[in-house]
């Protein structure tokens, strides 16, 4: 199977997930309630009701969202260039991409059922996953393109290739 | 020094404003012609990329509106930032190379050059342009307002100019904007965005060190007042909740590449090489500016959630009644300088995508070539673009609301399956290209015009966006794959 078929197929997942959603009755504050004293300012209630008609759907929508991600990602690599060690890099990547999304989605679903989260380096443990885990997550990617720039994004062999090309083209329209 | 608060401030948006002057006079010696103009001739060095692809993504938005949002819903906005190292990792692992191999064997000056080489089709090449000129148009005008509502607020604060009107504050603002646009192109605004860079990395960081100080007991003490009051704010899902968080990291996340101001400044380097340096200095950078975002808005909230400060006449004056409140004078002008520079490093970015549709992209779509003379011609086309998008701004009432909500999830929709997929995948169709741009438009439109509401919150941008991908790969499986063009099939195979 190629790539690109996985992507459309992920794609699918992502459309069939949204329909389930849009055609679930939402709740009374599904996107907030409206602040009766502060202008502009809403509230988000009870967020356990929040979820009660969709269930894990948005935890299902996120992971299918990460590993389109990661594959459109992979697109990016030119496929003769995508070895083990790239596959095992974009699969460390997204694995730890996912194991930041669910610490998140996990830890959220404590907090509604307690209603107790610590708060860590300022802010509750759940949104310090949302901050460093989802952000950071990603920023491994960026850090692979740093580190291996040259023998996956752009080869030595790929730049000779890409000048001689430029220096063809160059030729024909001069002869023209 | 307190005493003389606006003085400090209206002379920090002068000097800044003078500056972006003196590039623009400085830049016109270098601009000799329309590739001078629309893509700085290709010759543009690594910081001068990163810091002009940082703050051209996070616009007046993220200085003005992204605190706003965080003032009024919680953390649900900060998707939209949060996303940002997956928006620049597919853009420089799908785009950044082909799209500059493209520009210098096609010699593209813009998104839709790099259309038509695709995908061989005059047809995808005019609707990526008009895709542009509505987006621009919407982008711009939200601009421009933002612009002369900031240069309001801070001249009506001095006894001089009390009583300044809007219309005034447009034209002093629209005024330098259209100058170094006109005078240095796309030279002039990348250099002007190296400053305007500089100077949102600068205010991003200290403002997070004042907000922090605001609370003694800093940003624990401001979760735990939001805990108590609400709760969900603090969470990763904001007010607005799971389903429009996940929507806009999507929109935002994937939907970064698609942006034409963007992605059209991958063209303009000197090296290809260069990329392995652009990508971290512009998470860095834009990681840095978009603490301002998360900082003012949770601090601003607490305060009024927290019955420390009288609740904003509404969301979008949370940063500005945070500088004049809390910040120290000469923070507070280098902020307002920075926000300045925010507005006009996104602005000028679309004035030059915007010219170029209209006067390059356009005239080869219909008649198969440019116009004569076109480096004169992109010059009287940003002037009548400024000037259209500044009296839309004005008089268009709600219509300026809608087109700059349609901005960013129109861009994203029509374009990344185009050329994020499109550069990525030799069976990508033109058919399927005209299609999904097509069908983007009308989703985003329709939604928009009639003020449709849906559930849970969810990104309008984000059903077009996802409704569009669907379809360009659908189509492309479902047609016989077709022979590219020698130069860009070699291209897809490096």
């Amino acid at each position: 199977m190629k790539l690109i078929h996985v992507v459309f197929a992920l794609l699918l997942v992502v459309a069939g997930i949204t329909i389930f959603v849009l055609t679930s009755e939402p709740p009374l504050n599904a996107a907030g309630i409206a602040s009766d004293s502060i202008k502009g300012v809403s509230l988000g209630g009870d967020g356990a009701a929040r979820l009660s008609t969709i269930g894990d759907a948005p935890l299902y929508f996120q992971i299918a969202v990460i590993l389109l991600a990661v594959c459109l990602l992979m697109m990016g690599v030119n496929p003769k260039r995508r070895d083990t060690l790239f596959k095992g890099l974009m699969a460390g990547a997204g694995a730890f991409a996912l194991f930041a999304w669910i610490m998140l989605y996990t830890s959220y679903q404590d907090y509604l059922a307690t209603g107790q989260t610590d708060i860590v380096a300022g802010f509750p443990v759940p949104t310090n996953w949302f901050f460093w885990g989802v952000w950071g997550s990603f920023v491994v990617f960026n850090m692979i393109y740093v580190v291996f720039f040259n023998r996956y994004f752009l080869h030595p062999d790929d730049e000779k290739t890409f000048q001689d090309l430029v220096a063809e083209l160059k030729t024909e329209k001069g002869g023209a | 020094m307190e005493a003389m608060r606006q003085e400090i401030i209206l002379g920090c948006v002068f000097i800044y404003l003078l500056l972006c002057i003196g590039v623009g006079l400085w830049a016109m010696r270098r601009t000799k012609s329309a590739g001078d103009f629309f893509v700085a001739g290709r010759g543009l060095g690594p910081v001068v990329i990163s810091l002009a692809v940082f703050s051209s993504t996070l616009s007046g938005f993220g200085f003005v509106g992204g605190p706003g949002l965080v003032y009024a819903t919680g953390l649900s906005s900060v998707w939209m930032a949060v996303c940002s190292a997956l928006g620049f990792a597919t853009g420089y692992y799908l785009i950044s190379k082909r799209i500059r191999m493209i520009a210098e064997v096609r010699d593209t000056m813009s998104m839709p050059d790099v259309v038509f080489a695709r995908y061989g089709s005059e047809t995808a090449r005019l609707l990526t342009a008009a895709t542009i000129i509505l987006g621009v148009l919407g982008y711009l005008a939200t601009q421009i307002l933002a612009m002369a509502l900031v240069l309001q607020s801070i001249l009506s604060a001095t006894d001089m100019l009390a009583d300044i009107s809007l219309l005034a504050c447009v034209v002093i603002s629209s005024a330098v904007l259209i100058f170094y646009c006109v005078t240095g192109g796309i030279i002039a605004s990348v250099y002007t965005d190296l400053v305007q860079g500089i100077v949102m990395i600068i205010s991003g960081a200290l403002v997070v060190i004042t907000a922090y100080s605001v609370f003694g007991g800093g940003f624990t003490e401001v979760s735990s007042i939001l805990l108590e009051k609400d709760g969900e704010d603090i969470m990763p899902f904001g007010t607005l909740g799971s389903m429009a968080s996940l929507s806009w990291y999507f929109l935002f996340g994937l939907g970064l590449a698609g942006q034409p101001h963007v992605a059209s400044k991958m063209m303009m380097n000197r090296k290809l090489s260069d990329n392995r340096v652009v990508l971290p200095m512009t998470i860095f950078g834009y990681v840095i500016a978009a603490m301002l975002w998360v900082s003012v808005g949770v601090v601003m909230r607490a305060l009024v959630l927290g019955d420390v400060a009288l609740p904003l006449g509404a969301p979008d004056e949370a940063a500005p009644a945070f500088l004049s409140t809390y910040a120290h004078p000469l923070l507070a002008g280098i902020v307002f300088a920075g926000l300045f520079a925010a507005i006009m490093s996104t602005a000028d970015s679309f004035l030059n995508i915007g010219a170029a549709a209209i006067i390059h992209d356009i005239p080869k779509a219909i008649r198969g070539k440019s116009l004569n003379n076109e480096l004169f011609w992109a010059r009287a086309s940003t002037v009548g673009l400024a000037v259209f998008a500044a009296a839309i701004a004005l008089y268009s009432g709600d219509l300026v609301a809608i087109l700059g909500a349609f901005g960013w999830g129109t861009f994203a929709a029509a374009l990344v399956p185009v050329i994020l997929i499109g550069l990525n995948w030799k069976q990508a169709s033109a058919k399927a290209a005209i299609v999904s741009i097509s069908i983007s438009l009308l989703i985003n439109f329709v939604i928009q015009l009639y003020g449709i509401k849906v559930p849970y919150g969810i990104s309008t941008g984000f059903l077009a966006m996802l409704t569009s991908m669907i379809l360009f790969i659908g189509i492309s499986l479902l047609e016989k794959p077709k022979k590219l063009p020698y130069d860009i099939d070699r291209i897809m195979d490096l």
